[in-house]
């Protein structure tokens, strides 16, 4: 064996040496570099953890402004649509009232005219009247005399066209 | 644009073609051919590592006498030197003899003695592999960044990969449990490989008056049959330790199954006859281990050497391109035989 090169203190000393070489290797090499790659895994595995979170707090808050938004956009049209219904409601009024003013107005003028045309119907016959009595009287006081009776006559006639005229 | 590229392509091409056939024309066969000089004189392969400190060992190892004593201890630039031999050569003829001489002489350099101690060349190769893993890991691990940089990040994608493969064969628990061992064999394997492709394993070494290499300063670990032992022997260990934790003492009804036969069954001498074997196939594991990557780191060298012998400069990169992959696969294997063991050793099979 000693052809091929055996040879026991070259044994120890490779043997020696594997295991100082090991031991450097575990304290200065192993477990430094082998806790490093554990801690980025757990890093890596929380930061992926921690990212889905993110994208779904994200997702969430998305749909709920979404939500508000759709919310907010039905309020709006509701809003509108009571202030147009409002509008058109006081228009309606509004347009009735002067309607209904207008009415009035145009009855109480034709009232105002009824009313004036009665009384000068009125006074016309009341000062028909007078006139009338008044002519009987003065036949009456004057039959006797032709031309007073015709002076008489016109008298009258030109007194009641003069207030006739009135 | 594209022509300056197709430029520099066939500039490359060209280059390799005339490195490939000066190599050819200089190296062991064309020079044999073509009568010429060579450019690297006959390596001489050496099974066991070669001793090189202290002095007096590795005198005794080269097989030199005293009075040859001053002239061989300086370490050589191997190529220089070669250079400078190939140049002697040229003026004088018996220079190529002197060189074949001293080859066979290397393969008479004797072995260490089992017992004997000195620090091989093989050993200060395994030191430096391990100085090299020391820094880069402990550099990369320096930060403890949870953002890493690039330089943490490779050496993470290192134990990573080990981690994983640990995982897919153990699952994560165990992976976990086992995983600095197996990293530390499975880089230790593949440093110690990959760095014996620098150059400076080829060229630095100790040299006889005439330049050639007589002991190489540095040498690939792998090819030292000790250090795949002792990493079959930590493999072992460790696979026991498992066995024994996860079972306790029952462990061990696996190898010494009389339990039958005692209870005065006659096919009990099965159970006995096949812990045997379990015990037997559980040593030569050891075995196949040491060998197995033995063989292969030394097959490598070999090949790496007697490429640049044959064929110098360019060829032996396809060589080095193969040795990456071996010292890969070797190391994977290493670990992953391993962790079979392991996972073999742990589990509860029902009988």
């Amino acid at each position: 064996m000693t052809e091929l090169g055996l040879n026991i203190p070259s044994l120890v000393a490779y043997l020696i040496n594997f295991v100082v070489l090991l031991g450097i290797l575990i304290v200065f090499a192993y477990k430094p570099l082998i806790s490093a790659i554990d801690q980025r895994a757990e890093k890596i595995r929380e930061s992926l953890e921690a990212a889905d979170r993110a994208q779904e707090d994200a997702d969430n808050s998305r749909a709920e402004i979404q939500a508000q938004i759709n919310e907010s956009r039905v309020e709006a049209q509701k809003i509108l649509d009571q202030a147009r219904n409002a509008a058109d409601r006081f228009r309606e009024e509004r347009m009735e009232q002067a309607q209904e003013e207008a009415i009035a107005f145009t009855e109480r003028a034709k009232s105002d005219i009824e009313a004036e045309r009665d009384s000068a119907i009125r006074e016309l016959k009341e000062s028909f009247g007078e006139l009338a009595i008044d002519a009987a009287e003065a036949v009456v006081k004057k039959s006797l005399d032709a031309d007073s009776h015709k002076d008489l006559i016109n008298q009258i006639l030109e007194e009641s066209t003069s207030a006739g005229g009135k | 644009m594209a022509s300056s590229k197709k430029m520099i392509k066939y500039l490359v091409i060209t280059i390799i073609v005339a490195l490939l056939i000066t190599g050819f024309i200089n190296g062991a066969i064309g020079s044999s051919i073509f009568g010429q000089e060579r450019f690297l004189e006959k390596p001489a392969i050496h099974l066991p590592p070669q001793p090189v400190f202290p002095q007096s060992v590795r005198d005794h190892h080269l097989g030199y006498s005293d009075e040859h004593k001053e002239t061989k201890n300086g370490y050589g630039d191997a190529h220089g030197e070669s250079h400078d031999s190939a140049h002697d050569g040229g003026h004088d003829d018996h220079a190529g003899d002197n060189k074949d001489a001293h080859a066979d002489e290397g393969h008479h350099s004797t072995p260490l003695g089992l017992m004997d101690f000195a620090i091989t060349n093989t050993m200060i190769s395994s030191w430096f592999a391990t100085v090299v893993i020391v820094l880069l890991f402990v550099l990369g691990a320096r930060k403890r960044a949870i953002i890493p940089g690039r330089f943490q990040s490779l050496i993470e994608i290192m134990f990573e990969g080990v981690l994983g493969f640990a995982s897919s064969v153990l699952g994560n628990d165990m992976a976990r449990r086992v995983f600095p061992v197996i990293a530390t064999i499975f880089f230790f394997v593949l440093f110690n490989a990959w760095l014996a492709l620098l150059p400076f394993y080829q060229f630095l070494g100790f040299v006889n008056e005439s330049g050639t290499i007589e002991a190489h300063f540095i040498r690939p670990a792998g090819t030292d049959l000790n250090m795949p032992l002792a990493l079959a022997l930590v493999s072992f260990v460790l696979v026991e330790y498992w066995g024994i934790k996860s079972h306790g003492l029952g462990y061990f009804k696996k190898f010494l199954a009389f339990g039958k036969i005692l209870k005065g069954k006659p096919s009990g001498i099965i159970d006995v006859f096949v812990g045997l074997l379990e015990l037997i196939s559980e040593l030569v594991r050891i075995v196949s281990f040491t060998f197995r990557l033995f063989g292969n780191m030394t097959a490598g060298e070999i090949l790496v050497v007697m490429v640049t012998f044959l064929v110098p400069f360019i060829a032996t990169q396809f060589v080095f391109g193969l040795e990456l992959l071996v010292g890969l696969i070797q190391s994977i294997i290493f670990a992953g035989l391993t962790l079979v063991f392991i996972s073999v050793a742990t589990s509860h099979e029902e009988h």
